[in-house]
């Protein structure tokens, strides 16, 4: 992975300009605008911020994977029944609408299958990167929808016993996505492949 | 011990210590307290915790030098590096939510203190990375969370938002990759073998 500083100075940026932005008029009718508006509009983008560091990086290392190699699992060690570099693929996509979903109140607009395997009939390489592609729009969209008023709403843990709140969902976006990342970044890497995320930048960028 | 034989001796010596001289009237269960953004965030971390962890410690001491290198794997951090990295981050980004100076030392570079050798104690300065950034989550409200604050790195400012999902996302991508570690070692990650 590419050095953290970097990567989260790159990350941090386009939320703190929204932030700053926000700010700005804030200022200027702080009377007029009670303080818990402020955080309305900005609980989301702030969300946002981090979880757009974890799409960039997941897609790039999707995209990385030739599709020669999409059916790629290790078997040197102890990997009896982990998900292939294609299935890691397809169910963080599949979660990705699962939780988006549950933070925007409705059915995933899309047929999921098994959330732990995504749906049986994508196949190729195109078809599985689009499935990926519109699930991480959708959850953007969910995340984006926060707010100070519902991101601390409780909702049915999906998972196991017990509730989640509304943010709470968020972060499980967020680290659901790094947590197979991670793990396809050592499959890469094994193929002979660099993580994008972590190649050298061409000076100047 | 087991867990609910653990918890049964627990509950037995309670009750045996406040145990009244009649029979008392069944109090009300009190409803819990609505979650705010402090408990909420801090539940994530607790669940990122949870896994990491046990995952470091699952690995004998002899192997915490491990790293692959049967493909493109020049430069990568060993399992070690990877468990004192997580630590460092969590150390930085506690510091800059509570803007004060780190309460531990993150070290120079990406993966903490040369200091931190043995399992022992890059476990202890994982675990205790961990109870700073706990400490951090817990200050976190409605008021603050979206407060802007120094970023650790860089110049720039962030809110401690931000830096509380970095907290918890970027645990798991070093997760990931300790999982893949272990089982290359033949070992099943803890949190996969429930």
């Amino acid at each position: 992975m590419r050095t953290l500083p970097l990567m989260l100075a790159l990350s941090l940026a386009a939320p703190m300009a929204a932030q700053d932005m926000a700010a700005k008029p804030a200022e200027k009718k702080a009377a007029a605008k009670p303080a818990p508006k402020k955080m309305d509009a900005t609980v989301g983008q702030a969300l946002d911020g981090t979880y757009q560091w974890v799409v960039g990086q997941f897609m790039g290392a999707a995209d990385a994977m030739p599709e020669d190699k999409f059916g790629f699992a290790p078997t040197n060690g102890e990997f009896k029944g982990v998900k292939t570099y294609a299935q890691q693929v397809k169910h963080v996509a599949a979660i990705n609408y699962f939780l988006g979903s549950i933070i925007l109140g409705e059915k995933p607009p899309v047929e999921i299958g098994n959330p732990e395997m995504g749906p049986d009939n994508l196949k190729t390489k195109a078809e599985i990167l689009k499935f990926m592609k519109d699930s991480f729009a959708y959850s953007t969209k969910a995340i984006r929808s926060l707010t100070a008023a519902n991101a601390t709403k409780e909702v049915k843990n999906p998972f196991m016993d017990g509730m989640l709140t509304l943010a709470g969902i968020a972060n499980l976006l967020s680290f659901h996505g790094m947590d197979h990342y991670g793990q396809m970044v050592v499959y890469l890497r094994m193929n002979g492949i660099i993580p994008p995320a972590s190649r050298p930048r061409p000076a100047g960028h | 011990m087991t867990r609910p034989l653990a918890l049964a001796f627990l509950s037995a010596a309670a009750a045996f210590a406040q145990a009244p001289a009649k029979p008392a009237e069944p109090a009300a269960k009190p409803a819990p307290p609505a979650p705010t953004f402090a408990t909420s965030l801090d539940h994530s971390l607790a669940g990122v915790e949870s896994e990491v962890v046990p995952a470091v410690e699952a690995l004998g001491e002899e192997k915490f030098g491990f790293a692959p290198t049967a493909g493109e794997f020049k430069g990568v951090k060993t399992f070690a590096q990877q468990a004192k990295h997580i630590a460092a981050v969590n150390i930085m980004l506690a510091a800059a939510i509570l803007e004060e100076k780190p309460a531990m030392d993150p070290g120079s570079g990406e993966n903490g203190p040369d200091s931190v050798k043995t399992k022992a104690e890059v476990v202890k300065y994982l675990k205790d990375s961990y109870a700073y950034l706990h400490k951090a989550f817990g200050t976190l409200s409605e008021r603050n969370v979206l407060g802007l604050v120094k970023s650790p790195w860089g110049d720039g400012k962030t809110s401690r938002l931000s830096l509380a999902t970095i907290g918890v996302s970027h645990g798991f991508d070093h997760y990931g990759q300790i999982a893949v570690y272990l089982r290359m070692n033949g070992i099943v990650p803890p949190a996969s073998r429930r």
